[in-house]
């Protein structure tokens, strides 16, 4: 749920002095909180990149026998239709981490420059932003998102990963714009002014690096959301359907009323994966907080 | 601190009566519209589930695609009843019907049947319930277009249907089974467009019919179930001496078959209607056959070649296509046994004694990669490039999609199979999985290489299957039937020529349906795949003596169009576990 | 203040003005013509379907410019008229959306107040004090990542199929008609259990964990340290910290209501509760357009209202807002 991201980010507003790097890796380091989000989140990103390969077995593929409970040639069982739930899982992974990166990184693009740009230039370039903002963060937009994934059929997670990312921006751009007032007055970017750089130039040498903590925890937080929302999509039965996530696996379980057939091995395994790779993220997230501002360190 | 607990004591207070008040709102306005309630007595209610047509708010008869369940046959009856396994009309609401000439049937009308209103039926009612079809607008049109109807008129205990020389009997004869006939006095206050197109939305009072229940409670935009009542003055009770065993039904149409399959596993559906997958069939639920494929058949998939491009406009290729396709395999897999093979013909098992062996062993075909590829080969479709896949006879490439609609997990399997065998024979198929809508829209403008479709259910006749097979002229949009846009003119003729035929000529209706079945195999316009179930789990604990194959060998669906096949003979039968 | 209310105002009416449009323009230039879906449903055959064709055209509003459709939309809309919906013809789509509605907001309303409730204490709890926040951190962390569907249907494997304690799906018991007896009222409760759990459960880990963050600033501000040198009893320094924290996490609630509403929709199709989940469910299966474009409206417009309130709300219970919002900051 986006709920949180919102919340994070919202409180974190004020510039903060930029840890030097050798510092940076060295609390990091320390700070369990971030090791252990980090480590599940490059174990899962290591299974989707490796797993696929491993297993010969195509997704879809109704090699195995039905409903058989996981064992050691089918680890985590098969569907109803015989289908192998782990390679389910792994490619399921991939796709996760193509929506979460693509989708976030999307809306973090355009969250960035439409925040910078309103930020930067103010008056009426900032009113008529700020009021796009205001109308996108204000409309559900899983609304918007369901209404447009049910017309055009998609056809690959690029696509959703697009959708999402064109609707998830706003809030990031509401924040990034905050930041930018802040720190648009400070001396060194009235020096850099006075020395006759562009403003592209100055957001991204002066401005954006100053708040490198910040935008980098931001696409953390829009990565996760975006995996979400996808997974919504993808059980609402809008993804793709020639291919497999961890959403379009619990639609298929549960359409094929696995709960009620007792067959927990095909409808549990998506779930976890989605927990494990966002809980993962946000919790590395509160952990490079911590780093970052090091008033929030345990005590 | 103190502010704080009182803060939160009042927060809790307040969500407390929000609860409360959303709750409250819940109620009333989906109840506005609801009788009292009271629980319904366990034991002589019977829970149905297979409409999935959400919400029930239809009474219209005429719209047989969504009215609610049980409004025709339990509510509506119509003037004869068809018994798909017996190949036999049942006698209704008429009493019997004969053609006095070769364009002249006389209809005679049963006596002392009482609409729930306290009126007698009347012959009058029979003939206006006929002529309503003559609006334009009215789903069942072709009475008066396509069978050379030309009027319906009372006289006496009579109805007699006037026809052109050259008329219908197939066609006809179905009509006559899909009638529903409704009490003029009451519909004689709507106007055509409201008749054919409206929900005719009444007060329970106002739902008049004669069948053996009346309606109870529950049509309504958020209505989950429509309760049917008893009808004790039911006519059939007296004339026949059947009665019908539930005091109450109640139809639950549900917005998923998992979610109908959780209330039947927890006891709350006796007649279990949706699609459930082979382990749901455990305990105490019985099927009409005791083994695979446990359900009977209900109708045939078929798998609909876009004749009007290359290469599926040639029959050798749609031919090797068919012999390509594991069948098995796909009823392994998608149904885990609970569906069987159609027959080469596409004719439904209720049809079986009108296949022809000897055309069927001559002309039919069967699963088997290499001849496939041997009739690829023989017809110049070769793998000129090496990829593994055969090229079209002019060296282009062959990549043709086949699609059904996406959530149909069964379908979607079943093309996954006919992709993989279809490769095995050097075919090159890719899948796809539009939404029902836009596969319906591209099926009907022929923007399609390759789907699936069971559009037609069982019937009295296999002129059903062969019309949507052959129908023509051709149009924009191909909305029932011929999707795959076959033009053969001396193959609708004969399609034309069966339905002149009467069933009561035998040796003329089993040539013209031999013709029938040689033309079919020869082009193989469409390929006949299997046949879907009609499914039914039936639970013993409040009901017994549910239809099989042993006894009771009756329809054993709430589907719409089935209570006047054999459906409510399984009503009469149905026995109480209590008593 | 009056500034900022006519900015927030104006605001709202045109993200109003947008969403209606992008509503009204989704279903009329989208690929497929929605009477051809209809009339292939009804297997209508050939000799009728010209006349259907024409009829539910024109039924439909179709048969008219652009242009005039779009002022007709408008004009329906003010007069509370969304149209008729096309796979439950003529049913018009209010009648719909108000037999479903009322389950949705039972299970949303509570959800999302109980959970912002709950949340915010157990987070203001656990901040700060180490052996609690080892376990709501990490729990709050794993809710609030869980797909809200996955849940719901861990929660009926769990509680409804395997251990039988509540009922798999449904608002309410089957031999039941909704109405005001105890009985009812019984078996509705059992039948909300879960789905609401499954809503509450996500929603109450995001607040917690947000209450629990945001009181460390608070407590690490400089007016805490202030106070505590000062020496406050630490209830004083937590209760300021509190009200502080409290405000984002108003402005939050209006931000969240979108993603739970997203929530609910997944949940409800979970349960089959017959609410507007389940109908948008049913209205994508049946490419239903206008019960789509109806319940859309009906939820930016609710969204849109609930922001409103939230704002105006927010104005007096934060002085600075006043000054700050006018300054445009």
């Amino acid at each position: 749920m986006a709920v949180t991201a919102k919340q994070e980010l919202r409180v974190q507003a004020g510039p903060r002095p930029s840890a030097r790097r050798s510092e940076f890796l060295y609390f990091a380091l320390r700070n369990w909180k971030f090791v252990a989000g980090a480590t599940v989140v490059l174990a899962m990103l290591a299974l989707a990149l490796i797993g696929p390969a491993l297993i010969s077995t195509p997704p879809l593929a109704f090699t195995g026998p039905t409903d058989s409970p996981p064992s050691s040639e089918y680890w985590f069982g098969t569907t109803s239709f015989g289908q192998d739930v782990f390679a389910q899982f792994v490619w399921g992974l991939r796709a996760a981490f193509l929506v979460g990166a693509l989708g976030g990184g999307i809306a973090w693009v355009i969250g960035a420059a439409v925040g910078f740009t309103a930020g930067y230039r103010g008056g009426l370039v900032d009113d008529v932003l700020n009021m796009l903002t205001n109308v996108v963060l204000v409309i559900p937009t899983i609304a918007i998102l369901i209404i447009v994934a049910a017309y055009l059929n998609l056809h690959s997670y690029a696509a959703e990963a697009v959708l999402i990312g064109a609707t998830s921006w706003p809030w990031a751009a509401r924040a990034v714009r905050a930041q930018t007032f802040s720190l648009k007055t400070r001396d060194f970017v009235d020096i850099a002014r006075l020395s006759g750089r562009t403003t592209r130039g100055i957001i991204t040498r002066e401005i954006a690096p100053n708040m490198s903590s910040y935008l980098l925890m931001m696409w953390i937080l829009l990565f996760g959301g975006a995996i979400l929302i996808g997974a919504s999509l993808d059980f609402l039965g809008l993804g793709p359907a020639t291919q497999v996530s961890l959403g379009q696996m619990m639609n298929s379980a549960y359409s094929s009323s696995a709960l009620l057939l007792g067959f927990w091995w095909w409808f549990v395994p998506p779930g976890i994966g989605i927990i494990l790779i966002v809980g993962g993220l946000y919790v590395m997230n509160v952990g490079l907080d911590e780093v970052f501002n090091p008033k929030l360190r345990e005590l | 601190m103190l502010t704080r607990k009182r803060g939160g004591g009042a927060a809790a207070i307040a969500v407390a009566l929000l609860v409360v008040i959303v709750a409250s709102i819940g109620l009333s306005g989906a109840g506005a519209s609801q009788r009292s309630a009271f629980a319904l007595p366990r034991g002589q209610t019977l829970y149905m589930s297979g409409n999935q047509w959400s919400p029930n708010n239809d009474v219209n008869p005429a719209k047989n695609w969504d009215y609610v369940t049980g409004l025709v046959g339990f509510n509506y009856e119509t003037a004869f009843r068809y018994d798909p396994m017996k190949g036999t009309f049942i006698p209704w609401l008429a009493t019997s019907g004969k053609w006095t000439d070769k364009t002249t049937y006389v209809m005679n009308v049963r006596k002392n049947v009482k609409w729930t209103d306290g009126k007698t039926l009347t012959p009058a009612d029979v003939a206006y319930s006929f002529k309503l079809a003559k609006i334009a607008t009215h789903p069942q049109h072709p009475l008066w277009t396509d069978t050379g109807l030309q009027g319906v008129n009372a006289k006496g205990n009579q109805v007699i249907f006037k026809f052109a020389k050259s008329h219908s009997y197939q066609q006809f004869d179905y009509y006559r089974y899909m009638v529903a006939i409704v009490p003029q006095h009451v519909f004689q206050r709507w106007s055509k467009t409201e008749l054919a197109t409206a929900n005719l939305n009444l007060t329970s009072g106002k739902i008049v019919g004669t069948g053996p229940y009346m309606y109870q409670s529950g049509y309504g935009a958020s209505s989950e179930t429509v309760t049917w009542k008893k009808n004790t003055n039911w006519w059939a009770t007296k004339q026949l001496g059947i009665k019908v065993a539930p005091t109450y039904v109640v139809d639950i149409s549900n917005s998923s078959n998992a979610a109908a399959l959780g209330n039947f596993a927890a006891g709350n559906i006796d007649l279990f209607n949706n699609f459930a997958p082979k382990s749901a069939i455990r305990g105490q639920t019985k099927t009409y056959y005791s083994k695979a494929p446990w359900h009977l058949s209900a109708n045939t998939v078929w798998l609909f070649p876009n004749t009007t491009q290359k290469p599926l406009n040639d029959a050798v290729f749609r031919r090797a296509l068919a012999t390509s396709i594991d069948i098995s395999q796909i009823l392994d897999k998608a149904y885990q046994g609970l569906a069987i093979k159609a027959s080469p013909t596409g004719l439904l098992p209720i049809w079986n004694k009108y296949v022809d062996g000897q055309t069927v062993k001559k002309y039919g075909f069967s699963y088997s990669t290499p001849k496939a590829k041997q009739l690829l080969a023989a017809a110049g479709y070769k793998d000129t490039n090496g990829d593994g896949y055969v090229e079209n006879k002019d060296g282009s490439a062959i990549n043709l999609k086949i699609v059904c609609p996406n959530g149909w997990s069964d379908w979607m399997t079943a093309i996954q199979v006919i992709q993989s065998s279809a490769k095995a024979a050097g075919i090159h198929l890719t899948v796809g999985y539009p939404d029902y809508g836009t596969m319906a829209d591209d099926r009907g403008h022929g923007r399609f290489d390759l789907l699936l479709g069971n559009d037609r259910q069982m019937s009295n006749s296999p002129w059903t299957y062969y019309q949507y097979i052959y129908q023509l002229p051709l149009s924009g949009n191909q909305t029932t039937a011929n999707y795959e846009r076959f033009t053969d003119n001396a193959a609708w003729k004969e399609v034309q020529q069966l339905d002149k035929t009467p069933t009561s000529d035998k040796s003329q209706y089993q040539a013209q349906l031999t013709v029938l079945q040689k033309t079919f195999l020869q082009k193989l316009p469409a390929i006949p795949l299997w046949y879907n179930g009609m499914w039914a789990m039936f639970n013993t604990k409040y009901w017994t003596n549910w239809p099989s194959s042993s006894q009771n060998k009756y329809t054993d669906v709430s589907w719409r169009n089935y209570w006047q096949m054999t459906s409510i003979d399984m009503l009469t039968h149905l026995k109480s576990a209590g008593s | 203040m009056r500034r900022y209310l006519i900015r927030k105002v104006a605001i709202y009416a045109l993200t109003f003005w947008v969403a209606v449009t992008v509503d009204w323009a989704i279903p009329r230039f989208m690929p497929g013509d929605p009477v051809d879906r209809l009339i292939s449903r009804m297997q209508a055959q050939p000799s009728s379907e010209h006349a259907l064709n024409s009829y539910y055209t024109n039924a439909f509003g179709f048969d008219v410019p652009l242009w005039k459709q779009y002022v007709n939309f408008w004009a329906a809309l003010f007069h509370g008229d969304l149209g008729v919906s096309i796979a439950n013809f003529p049913t018009p789509v209010w009648d719909l959306i108000r037999g479903a509605l009322p389950y949705t907001l039972a299970l949303l309303v509570p959800a999302i107040v109980l959970a912002f409730w709950a949340g915010n204490k157990v987070g203001a709890m656990a901040a700060r004090r180490k052996a609690l926040d080892n376990t709501v951190l990490p729990v709050g962390y794993l809710l609030t990542a869980t797909p809200q569907m996955w849940l719901g249907m861990l929660l009926v494997f769990v509680f409804a199929t395997t251990l039988a304690w509540l009922p798999v799906s449904g608002a309410y018991d089957l031999s039941l008609q909704p109405a005001w007896t105890l009985e009812f009222a019984r078996s509705f409760l059992q039948h909300w259990i879960l789905p609401f759990l499954a809503l509450f459960l996500v929603a109450f880990g995001g607040w917690a964990i947000g209450m629990r963050n945001m009181i460390i600033y608070e407590l690490e501000a400089d007016y805490s340290n202030y106070l505590a040198a000062l020496g406050a009893p630490t209830k004083l320094v937590r209760k300021y910290a509190y009200r502080n924290a409290l405000l984002p996490q108003i402005t939050g609630l209006a931000l969240a209501l979108g993603s739970v509403v997203a929530g609910a929709i997944v949940v409800e199709i979970v349960f089959s509760y017959p609410g507007l989940g389940t109908l948008i469910l049913n209205s994508i299966e049946n490419r239903d357009y206008f019960v789509l474009q109806g319940v859309f409206l009906f939820l930016i417009v609710g969204v849109l209202i609930a922001n409103l309130i939230i704002d105006i709300a927010y104005v007096f219970i934060d002085p600075r807002t006043r000054i700050g919002m006018e300054g445009g900051a």
